[in-house]
């Protein structure tokens, strides 16, 4: 039975290396993601190692909690995040005892500080659950500090500024800078100066960027925007740099050259798209169910217009495949076309500067960013049925009824992305 | 050749010493890229010239972040994938074609090769954006992102080398189920990390000095935990800044620059297909490409036939209605064949308009905003979330199109197996 569900060498190396290179893409993303997670909870903690490691909070809850709305997890994968979580967490406390004796040669004042502090009051208070925006509470951000920061953020433009080192900075601001001394009246009704570590929950709204870095960063985007307005304006340029275009055709050894590969292949991925955008719209008028004679007619007048339109896709599609014949164009060198959506790849009326995307709770974010994987996973997905159509459909094409192991097995793999599988009853003849 | 002693400058019309502040301009926001002595030696064909240029257009061609396959490629590959690109990007020139592939002559046609790839498209602001620092969290709208986590190398896909012969189909069941099972990881962490965002998001509110973007980035906060890193992420910035100035500036001389290549392919020999060149430019491979084309083309032959069908019937019972309505009718029928026209046409620009539905591509980056709050333009996560929604509705449509496709041929198949009961999965 093994030896049936063998498959041929030349479709083994096609199928395992198109599946190994999705796995690694898939591996890629995770490893960028994890490192990015990595920061993100760091920062989420108390910031200064100001007490022993043991009082790490474990951010345990809050990668796990949330409801996503596309995916349930499932406890597997619970149980997955949490090893994950603890591993990073292990690799973050290593790292902060490599750095912590470097840290404290730097700011020696802040020694006794980090001594002093019980570690108690270093555990950050349980983060939120997401999509709860407005609940912050107000009392425990202690609002005393907040025009001495700002002071010192112009004073000392040097100093990365606040964190825990607000207080530090404090006692030497005051000699710098002199704070308005109504500061000083406030200070008593907070804590006595009781030792805090910083969070960002509690004082993240005390952050200021670096003036150096705020200059830089605001000429970046300017920059970034004259790339944008320039472009659209220098039809100067364009005229000049078409006409060396076309001279240069001309001086070429194929002055007639015709569609390049890479127009023909663009040109048949929106072919693609197009298809199935009409595919779409012809669902969408055939399920809805029309009401009076002008909803009607309105139907049978899209319907024939998708007809029209599929069949002048399919004339262009000729077209290009006489091309293709004709100069013997090599489309998709590597083998098959790139997955669905690479048409974009910063078209000509790309714009490069970065432009908010405005979102308004997690939720919102959660949802988009699960429908980006869907929608990424699905391009994947359709390139691999692609491959696998290709490679497995001639070969149970060829084969007997002695195979079904692999035909129930291509079948799983072609029309249920390998989750399901047919029943295959053997019906003997009865003796 | 006394006329090779003349550098730059020498361009009719031009203020001297224009054009090598335009190719200073050039070289400075390729950063990396030969140094302007490069270009002055590439228009004389000095072959000093050539190996800095194959690196440049091998760096200028491949896909984004292949620095490990630049570095385990030998030079004669990568003049060959340069090759390769070249002509499937259409460049006409054959001179290139027949360089040696060691890599060691042919700076002049180098040259024009690079220039023809700056005079067709946005070459240097695609390399300036590959490179761009991050500052903010990042969503890419646009899946062409998604692209170099893919498979769209220049280089043949042979760069894995699977040399273990034949395998399972129960090996590739098992891979199957591998990379299904990593994209439910890649979900749940994505959720985790936006959920982690949007408290940093929320908790740094009114911090940054930009207005419009009211809060700061992971990075961002990141720099003020980490000041080293600050500093470091500081100097790529005002790095970027240099080239993104030079850029500009090359805008502005590049019409000099233009009219020296004009010299340059005046110096040129005449580009002559000669016998036996036709071997270079007409592989006689079979075409793997011809089966994408066959498949869209039976995609969409069956789309009309399925159209076909539903018309003929509706038509039909149109038909047999009609004859009830009154001729006044008539104009509003004219009115709905023009609307239901412009409603087409709008369609039909969603997949020619080259960088598909609408919106073109660009980066963009997280800003939390209470609804209806109003920091002047931007995407709404709505919006985004609805073009997602349609995208996935096609890519749904197609994938449960093939997949009916091979279960068609499966089960015709499977009815011809002799005393054989095949009973197909339900349910999806």
């Amino acid at each position: 039975m093994a030896s049936s569900t063998r498959l041929p060498a030349d479709c083994s190396r096609r199928l395992v290396a198109e599946l190994r290179g999705a796995l690694d893409a898939c591996a890629e993303r995770q490893r960028q993601l994890d490192r990015s997670l990595r920061v993100c909870r760091r920062l989420l903690r108390a910031w200064e190692p100001a007490g022993p490691p043991a009082a790490e909070p474990t951010p345990g809850p809050e990668s796990n909690g949330d409801p996503s709305p596309a995916c349930t997890p499932s406890p597997q994968d619970l149980k997955e995040l949490e090893l994950l979580t603890q591993v990073l967490e292990k690799a973050v406390r290593v790292r902060k005892g490599v750095s912590k004796p470097a840290e404290r040669d730097k700011a020696p004042s802040l020694k006794p500080r980090t001594v002093a502090t019980p570690p108690a009051t270093t555990t950050s208070a349980p983060p939120q659950a997401p999509g709860q925006a407005g609940s912050r509470t107000p009392e425990t951000r202690p609002p005393r500090r907040i025009r001495q920061s700002k002071v010192l953020a112009k004073g000392h433009p040097e100093r990365k500024l606040l964190s825990t080192r607000e207080k530090t900075s404090l006692g030497r601001g005051a000699q710098a800078t002199s704070p308005s001394p109504g500061d000083q009246q406030v200070t008593p009704s907070a804590a006595p100066r009781a030792p805090e570590a910083f969070t960002l929950e509690e004082k993240g709204t005390l952050l200021r960027l670096p003036v150096a870095f705020q200059k830089a960063a605001s000429q970046n985007a300017r920059l970034w925007a004259q790339i944008d307005s320039t472009r659209t304006s220098d039809s100067a340029n364009a005229a000049t740099r078409t006409r060396f275009l076309q001279r240069m055709q001309a001086a070429s050894g194929r002055p007639n050259m015709g569609l390049s590969a890479a127009a023909v292949e663009a040109e048949v991925g929106r072919l693609r798209q197009a298809c199935s955008l009409l595919r779409l719209r012809m669902g969408a008028e055939l399920a809805a169910a029309p009401a009076g004679w002008v909803q009607e007619y309105r139907c049978l007048l899209i319907l024939e217009g998708l007809q029209a339109m599929a069949g002048r896709c399919l004339q262009r599609l000729q077209e290009l495949h006489e091309a293709v014949t004709e100069q013997h164009l090599e489309l998709w060198p590597s083998g098959m076309p790139p997955r669905a959506s690479s048409l974009c790849g910063g078209g000509t009326d790309a714009a490069w500067s970065p432009q908010p995307l405005l979102y308004s709770s997690t939720r919102e974010l959660q949802t988009l960013a699960a429908l980006r994987l869907r929608v990424a996973m699905l391009d994947q997905q359709l390139h691999l049925e692609k491959v696998l159509m290709v490679e497995l459909l001639p070969l149970v094409r060829t084969q007997g009824p002695d195979c079904l192991a692999l035909f129930r097995a291509v079948y799983s793999l072609l029309c249920n992305g390998g989750q399901r599988f047919p029943m295959v009853l053997r019906d003997e003849p009865a003796d | 050749m006394g006329r090779r002693r003349r550098w730059v400058g020498q361009v009719a019309g031009t203020r001297a010493g224009a054009l090598p502040e335009a190719i200073a301009a050039l070289s400075r926001t390729l950063s990396a890229g030969p140094s302007p002595e490069t270009f002055r030696r590439a228009k004389f064909d000095f072959p000093e010239a050539a190996p800095p240029l194959w690196r440049l257009l091998f760096y200028v061609l491949s896909p984004l972040s292949e620095d490990d396959i630049a570095a385990s490629l030998t030079p004669e590959a990568r003049v060959r994938l340069v090759k390769s690109a070249m002509r499937a990007q259409g460049y006409p020139r054959l001179a290139f074609s027949r360089l040696p592939e060691d890599g060691s002559q042919g700076s002049r046609e180098l040259l024009l090769a690079l220039s023809w790839l700056l005079a067709r498209g946005p070459l240097l602001e695609r390399l300036l954006a590959r490179t761009r620092v991050r500052l903010g969290d990042e969503m890419p709208v646009c899946e062409c992102e998604d692209l170099p986590c893919g498979r769209a190398s220049p280089g043949p896909p042979t760069l894995c080398k699977d040399t273990e012969g034949c395998v399972d189909v129960r090996h590739v069941q098992w891979l199957m189920g591998k990379l299904r099972f990593r994209w439910r990881n890649l979900i749940c962490s994505h959720q985790a990390q936006c959920a982690l965002l949007s408290k940093i998001h929320e908790y740094t509110l009114g911090c940054h000095s930009d207005q419009s973007l009211n809060h700061l980035s992971a990075a961002e906060t990141e720099l003020l935990r980490d000041p080293e890193g600050g500093q470091q992420l500081l100097q790529m910035l005002e790095f970027e800044n240099m080239r993104l100035e030079a850029a500009l500036e090359w805008r502005r001389l590049e019409q000099v620059f233009w009219q020296w290549m004009d010299t340059v392919l005046g110096a040129c020999p005449p580009d002559f297909p000669h016998a036996g060149s036709q071997s270079t430019f007409l592989p006689s491979i079979p075409d793997p490409g011809a089966g994408e084309l066959d498949l869209v083309a039976r995609e969409l032959q069956a789309l009309q036939v399925e159209l076909r069908e539903a018309v003929e019937v509706r038509r039909a019972a149109w038909e047999a209605q009609v004859r009830g309505l009154r001729p006044e009718r008539s104009a509003e029928m004219r009115a709905l064949k023009e609307a239901v026209g412009r409603e087409l046409a709008t369609l039909q620009q969603a997949w020619e308009r080259e960088g598909g539905p609408v919106r073109p591509h660009r980066p963009h980056r997280l800003v939390r905003s209470e609804a209806g709050a109003l920091p002047g333009q931007g995407l709404w996560a709505a919006e985004a979330i609805g073009a997602l929604r349609n995208k996935e509705a096609c890519l749904e449509a197609v994938l449960c199109w093939l997949q009916g496709q091979c279960q068609q041929e499966l089960a015709r198949l499977a009815g011809a197996l002799p005393g054989v009961i095949w009973i197909p999965p339900h349910g999806r």
